[in-house]
């Protein structure tokens, strides 16, 4: 790790929030998804489902965005925390929306938290992801 | 206390990024994840989570009453390493949870979980 090494963008993103994303939990989509992690899937959707309709869905904004200029190479997926007031249902169609909480850079490293908020068709928070990537120089 | 083993593979690692969406080719492509520095395709961080929280879920009574799960990716795992994923009760409605590869070393780090009792 070097000190000289500048930060990718001087600015940073922190605050930024995207769109809402609408994602339906397909059971089909569900099952697969349980059978790719051991899980048996006639026990419902994976709790680490959230990974495809939390932060899978919102992440991919953060990394489109010109202005983040996260470079798919050097990112790194330091930390996951999801909490969840309850689990989707097949069928259900919830909607995510993702936020830069943080965006520094230290001795070269960039470190970005983001944060998604998941709700259900009544609005209710159903699910909060906060990822933490850190991009290598 | 819940516990699980898993060797890990290449086929297990692409069929997790087909059913996740994270294609992202340093899972998929050897000489790719080579060309980024790492030693070839490595498995994502989520899919590890994924089978901790399966046993997670095991030890907190089924999936419903998994209410968080939290931990840190601190170690690479690479096809053929094995990983054994351990839930154990430190407390009303907490989990401690760890991660060891066949080397004796946590490749998932302060983790843990809470659940409904």
């Amino acid at each position: 790790m070097s000190a000289s090494g500048e930060p990718r963008n001087a600015v940073g993103v922190a605050g930024r929030t995207y769109p809402p994303v609408a994602f339906q939990i397909e059971a089909d989509r569900a099952a697969e998804f349980a059978r790719a992690i051991g899980a048996d899937p006639a026990a419902g959707v994976p709790p680490t489902f959230a990974a495809v309709y939390s932060l899978g869905v919102t992440a991919p904004q953060l990394f489109a965005d010109d202005d983040a200029a996260v470079e798919f190479a050097r990112l790194l997926h330091a930390e996951q925390e999801f909490t969840w007031a309850r689990h989707p249902k097949p069928g259900e169609t919830v909607t995510s929306q993702g936020r830069v909480a943080s965006d520094v850079s230290r001795r070269g490293m960039r470190f970005v938290s983001f944060e998604t908020e998941t709700r259900d068709e009544a609005g209710v928070p159903l699910c909060k992801s906060k990822a933490l990537f850190v991009i290598r120089p | 206390m819940s516990e699980r083993s898993v060797r890990f593979t290449k086929e297990q690692i692409a069929t997790y990024a087909q059913a996740s969406g994270d294609i992202n080719p340093i899972h998929l492509d050897d000489e790719f994840a080579r060309s980024v520095g790492l030693p070839g395709v490595i498995a994502h961080g989520m899919l590890q989570m994924g089978l901790m929280g399966i046993v997670a879920e095991d030890a907190a009574g089924g999936p419903d009453k998994l209410t968080r799960l939290y931990c840190r990716f601190a170690g690479m795992v690479v096809p053929g390493d094995t990983v054994t994923f351990t839930a154990e009760r430190a407390g009303p409605g907490k989990l401690e949870l760890r991660a060891v590869n066949q080397k004796g070393e946590q490749v998932l780090t302060k983790a843990t979980a809470d659940f409904k009792e």
